[in-house]
């Protein structure tokens, strides 16, 4: 059950990026409608089955008919495919960065040293950046009165 | 970060690089719109679940009008486009270019 779970979830991600990488809108659509569905069964799996039955007759049934016929008089009488090489370039390079950005934040826990400064991930928690951000909070005396001293060396400096 | 955010903050960010890279049609920058709302509405229904706080379950339903009457928006811009240059590639929308 918890695999079943899971899988929604990806196919979540998997139809979100469906849509971003999209060929034509024919193809998006289908990408949409694959991500409606995983999302409304996952909300179905935590309990919340009036939400996701909302989901799927005010999203689907409502808004994503009204985008079919749309895209019908908007799209090309010859799309491009999935297997174009932009359209595998778009949805890999897109994927690749979405994979960078989990690496960097912390979530896979790749880049986290014990007991040095990366405690927590490389980018998480950082003693530098977050003692920097007290001179905006509660040290914004120490701000004002440093930015008024500036102003007074420039009036010095320009006579 | 438990996988349920996981999957939504990359179906989210996945949306937006869709909506900033449009390559040729309007209409599918509108459809990247969409998943993004989608996903949003996902995760605002996340909220009465983990805060077990059942009167929060407004918050995503009062979204899904407004993306609603945004997707009524788009579509309408894009009908208006379509009539008045003959299609909706983005490379013909250059009455504002200089």
């Amino acid at each position: 059950m918890m695999e079943f779970v899971l899988f929604l979830g990806l196919l979540f991600a998997l139809g979100g990026l469906a849509v971003a990488s999209n060929p034509s809108p024919y193809y998006g659509v289908v990408g949409l409608v694959v991500a409606a569905i995983a999302g409304g069964g996952w909300l179905v799996s935590l309990g919340v089955s009036f939400v996701s039955l909302m989901l799927v007759m005010v999203y689907l049934g409502g808004m994503l008919v009204v985008f079919v016929y749309s895209v019908s008089l908007a799209a090309d009488p010859y799309p491009e495919t999935w297997t174009d090489w932009g359209v595998v370039g778009y949805g890999f390079g897109m994927g690749l960065v979405v994979m960078v950005g989990l690496v960097v934040s912390g979530v896979f826990g790749l880049l986290s040293d014990v007991g040095t400064v990366n405690g927590a991930g490389l980018l998480s928690v950082r003693v530098d950046f977050s003692g920097a951000a007290v001179l905006y909070s509660e040290g914004a005396g120490f701000l004002l009165i440093g930015g008024w001293g500036l102003l007074l060396t420039l009036f010095v400096v320009l006579e | 970060m438990s996988h349920l955010h996981l999957s939504f903050y990359s179906a989210f960010i996945l949306s937006s690089l869709g909506l900033a890279f449009h390559r040729t049609h309007l209409i599918s920058a509108l459809l990247c719109l969409e998943s993004m709302m989608l996903s949003m509405y996902v995760a605002l229904a996340m909220w009465p679940i983990q805060m077990q706080s059942p009167s929060s379950t407004i918050i995503p339903i009062i979204m899904l009008t407004f993306s609603a009457c945004e997707a009524g928006t788009g579509l309408a811009l894009l009908v208006a486009s379509t009539r008045t240059h003959g299609s909706d590639y983005l490379h013909n929308f250059n009455l504002l270019r200089c």
